[in-house]
């Protein structure tokens, strides 16, 4: 590993004692003035917002990263329960429509210091050199205004940094992680047989979860609670692998802090600060540069609440882009009951992988494809899986308490880049008084072409590893896209150092930006494009104004 | 589908009792895992006539018929009227569909209106197979209307507050082999039929539903 502690000391920062919070760190926190123009203020504190963060804090930066959620303590604030862990997701109103309505909420937005990805799985595959040129190599989706060259780098750096563990990876560009695969439960080793027996390679991991000690996070216990916020410290979010080295390096994290408005001088076009509720109390934070890392919902909206004379359809809005070509992944899960007991609640749920079926096979009607990972629902989300059978009643009591015989598979279906696929403000307000969100989403013919592609897929590999009847629940994961980037300002928002087009002290480093999405899950490559934007920055002004 | 053979349901997991190991939880775990079989919260959404309705719903939709008083009968109507008195939705709702407070009584109302429509009795005072059918009707029209709202939008809010509910409590879990909160503890013996010493077999594991239902 190549001295991973001297760029990023997070890992080491953490208590030793058992306990999962360095509290002194938090307490002796710089903070600084609303009234003191920092250099650069972030808004949101997920995968993106964080790397930014800690990344500019290293060199030198003064920088405080607002959240409009909790400063989250693994030991008081979860619990390794399903229902108890609502308070990790993204709950305020928001409207979804179109003919294919995506839910939000616990499938994909969080709140808090770590985002999203203190409940995401843990998957962190990259994305493979087709994905930046989609257009180009198969005449749909959007190239990127950067290749795979230009991110592999930070690819590496980040996976020592979580660390991701898994086998050699042999799709994509091919490369190897840092920790060693795990062990696998019950429905790992469904998907490795019915794999084998299939011919499909299937391989462990990529997990951000530690496999041996790292730093000062334990090993992985195979709770199976990932998706519950991970109180051991084993599963990678920001929080404990960004924050601690940022607030280390002098960046003030001030949670519990709504941001309203970007402010921008109509006079000469540069981004002022940031409008943001506290405590009921509004306030607003001087910055002599503005970062939004909101994602792919609240990012838009933010732009869109920001509007002015100058920007008077939403801030960086000129061109009608904010908002549009957002994505989701087409996820299907498929599930196969087996006489044997699977179990699959033990062991992570992000176990094994295929990326078989990743790239355009031209002998197909349809364009890209998709992965299939292990997802083992617990049982609020089984149940669901159930009920979308058409179960209910006597039925739907029998089939759950048929769990621990069943063993389940998600499929990622790369969903193509759509304009009408976008946030809008709904006319519904929130508390605070801001339109929310209204997320419209409907799937072309590739995008319908690929769920039952997948479908067919898991249910072929399920039965070939003994399973005597599948059932599939159509689902949707992920979000990316809405202020994406673009070689100009009529295609996109921002450009390939995540700067907005409009105004140039405004930067966009979440997922929004992201052209494409391909099969693989999405924080991997946020943290990696937004590592790239901070250094390039960073470069750019060794010595901020 | 509501209907297989009548009967009580096979005790799978006979002797687990997820409670058996809370002392092995984490204090912030615990203590909202055994809130749940505490006295449950008092009804402060609902008015009297909604929730007569509501929990005839929930008792159809989860097959909770037997003895109000049984102690490992899940309090579903209570918990979701908690959430919506506490407006604690999944952060969503769809664009044709009012806000979930709203829809539940809206869609309460609608099951009322429909049960005196059919049968000339309201919802709770119908008789059980009564019930199902109207229940039965709003299912079957998929993405048509039921009372000026999609009915697979209404059934969704039906069957995500109701399932998330009913599948929270400890006794569900005893119900389907689950053993619930796993921290510090973690678990030493992953993988297929392999189980930790506090696990029990299933006791029926060829009673597959999905084949006895063909």
């Amino acid at each position: 590993m190549t001295n991973v502690r001297a760029r990023n000391e997070s890992a080491w920062l953490l208590p030793t004692d058992g306990t999962r919070t360095n509290h002194r760190l938090r307490e002796d926190m710089r903070r600084f003035a609303d009234t003191e123009e920092v250099d650069l203020v972030v808004v949101g504190c997920g995968a993106g917002g964080s790397v930014m963060t800690q990344r500019l804090a290293r060199s030198g930066w003064r920088v405080v990263v607002l959240d409009a959620g909790p400063f989250w303590d693994p030991d008081s604030d979860w619990v390794s329960d399903e229902a108890g862990s609502h308070h990790l997701y993204w709950t305020e109103p928001r409207v979804i429509a179109g003919a294919n309505p995506v839910p939000l909420g616990s499938n994909n937005s969080g709140r808090g210091v770590g985002g999203s990805m203190v409940h995401y799985a843990g998957y962190t595959p990259r994305f493979h050199p087709s994905d930046f040129e989609t257009f180009t190599r198969d005449g749909v989706g959007a190239d990127w205004p950067l290749d795979y060259t230009d991110l592999k780098g930070y690819y590496r750096a980040i996976e020592e940094e979580l660390p991701v563990a898994g086998e050699k990876w042999p799709w994509g560009d091919p490369h190897s992680y840092p920790h060693r695969p795990h062990p696998v439960g019950g429905n790992g080793e469904i998907f490795l047989r019915g794999a084998l027996a299939m011919g499909i390679t299937a391989k462990v991991g990529p997990v951000a979860i530690t496999n041996g000690r790292f730093g000062n996070r334990p090993h992985c216990i195979y709770r199976g609670f990932c998706l519950q916020g991970c109180k051991v410290n084993a599963k990678a979010s920001p929080l404990i692998t960004h924050i601690p080295d940022a607030l280390a390096h002098g960046a003030e994290v001030r949670a519990d802090a709504m941001v309203t408005r970007v402010e921008v001088d109509q006079r000469t076009g540069r981004a002022t600060g940031v409008h943001y509720v506290r405590g009921g109390v509004a306030h607003f934070q001087r910055a002599a540069m503005v970062a939004i890392a909101g994602y792919s919902i609240e990012t838009p909206r933010l732009l869109l609440n920001s509007a002015s004379a100058r920007f008077p359809d939403g801030l960086c809005n000129d061109f009608d882009q904010v908002g549009r070509y957002l994505m989701v992944q087409g996820a299907p899960q498929t599930a196969g009951r087996f006489d044997a007991e699977v179990r699959m609640y033990k062991s992570p749920p992000p176990e094994v992988s295929s990326e078989e079926f990743y790239e355009t096979d031209p002998s197909k009607p349809y364009q890209r494809g998709f992965s299939i990972q292990t997802v083992s629902p617990l049982p609020n989300t089984w149940a669901e899986h159930v009920a979308a059978q058409g179960h209910w009643g006597r039925s739907l009591r029998e089939y759950m308490s048929d769990y621990v015989h069943w063993s389940c598979l998600g499929a990622l279906c790369e969903f193509l880049p759509q304009p009408d696929n976008r946030v809008t403000l709904a006319e519904e307000k929130d508390r605070h008084g801001l339109p929310v969100a209204r997320f419209s989403y409907t799937q072309c013919d590739n995008d319908a072409a690929l769920m039952r592609a997948a479908q067919a897929a898991m249910e072929d590999l399920l039965h070939a590893a003994g399973a005597d009847e599948v059932i599939t629940i159509d689902r949707f994961a992920h979000l990316v896209g809405g202020a994406r980037m673009a070689a100009d300002e009529q295609h996109g928002v921002v450009d390939s150092d995540c700067r907005t087009f409009a105004v140039p002290n405004l930067l966009i480093t979440d997922g929004s930006v992201l052209p494409t999405q391909g099969s693989a899950n999405p924080a991997l490559t946020i943290m990696a494009v937004a590592a790239r934007a901070a250094e390039r920055l960073a470069s750019r002004r060794s010595h901020p104004d | 589908m509501s209907d297989t053979a009548p009967g009580p349901r096979p005790d799978r997991f006979p002797g687990f009792d997820v409670l058996d190991q809370s002392r092995h939880w984490d204090s912030v775990t615990t203590g909202v895992v055994l809130s749940r079989i505490e006295m449950p919260p008092d009804i402060r959404f609902f008015t009297p006539d909604e929730q007569a309705v509501a929990a005839a719903l929930c008792d159809q939709l989860l097959d909770q018929h037997g003895d109000p008083e049984d102690p490992t009968r899940v309090p579903v109507v209570n918990l979701i009227d908690s959430r919506l008195a506490e407006q604690q939705t999944d952060g969503w709702r769809y664009q044709d569909m009012p806000e979930d407070a709203q829809a539940w009584r809206d869609t309460l109302a609608a099951l009322d209106r429909e049960a005196t429509n059919r049968f000339g009795v309201g919802f709770a005072a119908g008789s059980r197979a009564q019930q199902a059918m109207v229940i039965q009707a709003v299912q079957d029209l998929g993405s048509a209307d039921w009372h000026g709202l999609v009915a697979q939008h209404v059934w969704s809010l039906w069957s995500r507050y109701a399932c998330t509910a009913f599948y929270s409590h400890p006794s569900a879990w005893n119900e389907i082999g689950f053993p619930g909160p796993a921290y510090p503890r973690g678990y030493k013996n992953p993988g297929v039929d392999s189980r930790e010493p506090f696990e029990v077999p299933d006791a029926f594991p060829d009673d597959d539903p999905v084949r006895s239902s063909r």
